[in-house]
């Protein structure tokens, strides 16, 4: 991340920017953790005006991280109030055409069985498995975001694709 | 390093799948596959940055206007208080004013209870503010003080000061003539530059120019407060004049007499004897005129 750039968010231009490049990864982030496309709506908006608000706070080079923070805070906070509400959702959407019936059922059940286990991951694994997976971002980029080391993500990840397997075979 | 994440580092493309093998089973490598397979079908949720963004800058607006309404607030507030502020300022800082008219006197009580009387066509002001800790106050005309033990007290006139710490005196003020009679207690003058101290029972006065000492002053209060003005060796035109105030009547008489000085008294209950009482010394008769003119002759 370009240092030099990472300043002066109080500028309106500058804060768009910085909106239109992150808010689908933040709305995506908050969605793994939750499964609930409206709350993470919600908190991507929420996120982004306390971020605003807080522009002048903002230590050069952080911005990201600061951003996600102020994410997570205001998910934990949500997800205290109605932890019931929550359930992970996740449907693969996938255009095979020329592919046999057989073919289908299986990977529909696969799709099925992969579901329920990314459910059953914890939420940092499953998070950061996501983010690598569905936004292709680095380990090094997942690392500065969620204010961990590489190390961190790496065995995250690694949990997660062991969780995985051992979930979908067990079922 | 103690752990070996070798899924994730293959999942990376930092190991092959060769060195893969040496850790996982290739029926577990087929279902690691497979699931990296079908998450790259995953689509993220949709997202409408644009329309966020918009909604985004929509509330920061309001909560903008939020915040210009909390300054307006807080200047209303500020205005209040200056308000308060000055009128208190106002109030403590007035001055306080009393005037008797002809043919009036009053009694006021200043606020650290010393009393003041007031004779006829007479004018005291003080400032409330500080009263405890600087009694100063302006008199025009004639006033008896009985002043409250305290911090100084002054009373100023155009003619000089009067201080005292606790006592009663009488002051009077009728344009050249000052007069301060001690009837209890100290009291200092501060006239022409030299400071006159006066024992209780006596008295010091002014006239043209002229100080004269009185000894003796009799009683413990000025007969005027006994609704009788009482003269000792003073112009008769002082005398006349006093008539005036007490009875709110205007006297014509023969200029020669003016400088003639007076001794004796008279009542401010009734104008028959007290005409007679300043006319008669000096074989003079007195005709009403009307009821606020009077004739000595």
């Amino acid at each position: 991340m370009d240092k030099k750039n990472d300043v002066g968010f109080c500028d309106e231009k500058k804060f768009s920017d910085f909106f239109l490049d992150n808010s689908n990864l933040l709305n995506n982030y908050i969605y793994y953790k939750c499964g609930n496309v409206d709350l993470a709506n919600d908190i991507v908006q929420d996120a982004f005006i306390k971020f605003w608000d807080n522009c002048k706070k903002v230590i050069p080079g952080k911005a990201k991280s600061f951003l996600f923070t102020i994410a997570n805070n205001l998910f934990l906070n949500e997800y205290a109030k109605n932890k019931t509400a929550l359930n992970f959702k996740n449907t693969p959407k996938q255009n095979y055409t020329n592919e046999s019936p057989e073919f289908l059922l299986e990977e529909k059940e696969f799709g099925t069985k992969l579901n329920k286990a990314l459910s059953n991951l914890s939420e940092a694994q499953r998070t950061a498995f996501l983010m690598n997976r569905v936004d292709g971002k680095k380990y090094r980029e997942i690392a500065e975001i969620l204010g961990i080391s590489i190390k961190a993500v790496e065995k995250r990840i690694h949990n997660a694709l062991l969780n995985l397997r051992n979930e979908i075979e067990n079922i | 390093m103690k752990e070996n994440y070798y899924l994730a580092k293959w999942l990376n493309n930092e190991i092959t799948e060769e060195e893969l093998k040496k850790h996982v089973s290739e029926d577990e490598l087929h279902t690691y596959k497979k699931i990296i397979a079908a998450t790259n079908g995953i689509e993220a949720p949709s997202f409408n940055a644009e329309e966020t963004l918009l909604k985004i800058k929509q509330l920061r607006k309001n909560s903008k206007v939020k915040k210009l309404n909390f300054v307006n607030y807080f200047y209303k507030v500020a205005a209040v208080f200056a308000v308060l502020l000055a009128s208190y300022y106002f109030v403590s800082n007035k001055t306080t004013n009393y005037n008797t008219n002809l043919a009036e006197k009053t009694t006021i009580e200043l606020p650290d209870n010393s009393m003041v009387n007031l004779n006829a066509d007479s004018h005291i002001s003080y400032k409330k503010k500080n009263w405890e800790t600087t009694r100063n106050l302006n008199l025009k005309g004639e006033a008896f003080f009985s002043v409250h033990k305290g911090s100084k007290f002054t009373v100023n006139t155009n003619l000089g000061s009067v201080s005292v710490l606790g006592t009663k005196f009488n002051v009077v003020v009728r344009d050249s003539y000052f007069e301060v009679n001690c009837y209890e207690g100290l009291v200092s003058v501060n006239y022409n530059k030299q400071t006159i101290k006066i024992a209780a029972g006596t008295g010091f006065k002014i006239l043209n120019n002229n100080v004269v000492f009185t000894e003796s002053i009799v009683g413990n209060q000025p007969s005027w407060l006994q609704n009788n003005s009482s003269f000792t060796s003073m112009p008769y035109s002082y005398v006349v004049n006093e008539l005036e105030r007490q009875y709110n009547i205007s006297v014509t008489y023969d200029n020669k007499l003016a400088n003639n000085l007076f001794t004796g008294n008279f009542t401010h209950t009734n104008l028959d004897t007290a005409l007679k009482a300043i006319s008669i010394p000096l074989n003079l008769n007195y005709t009403k005129i009307s009821d606020t003119k009077v004739s000595l002759h």
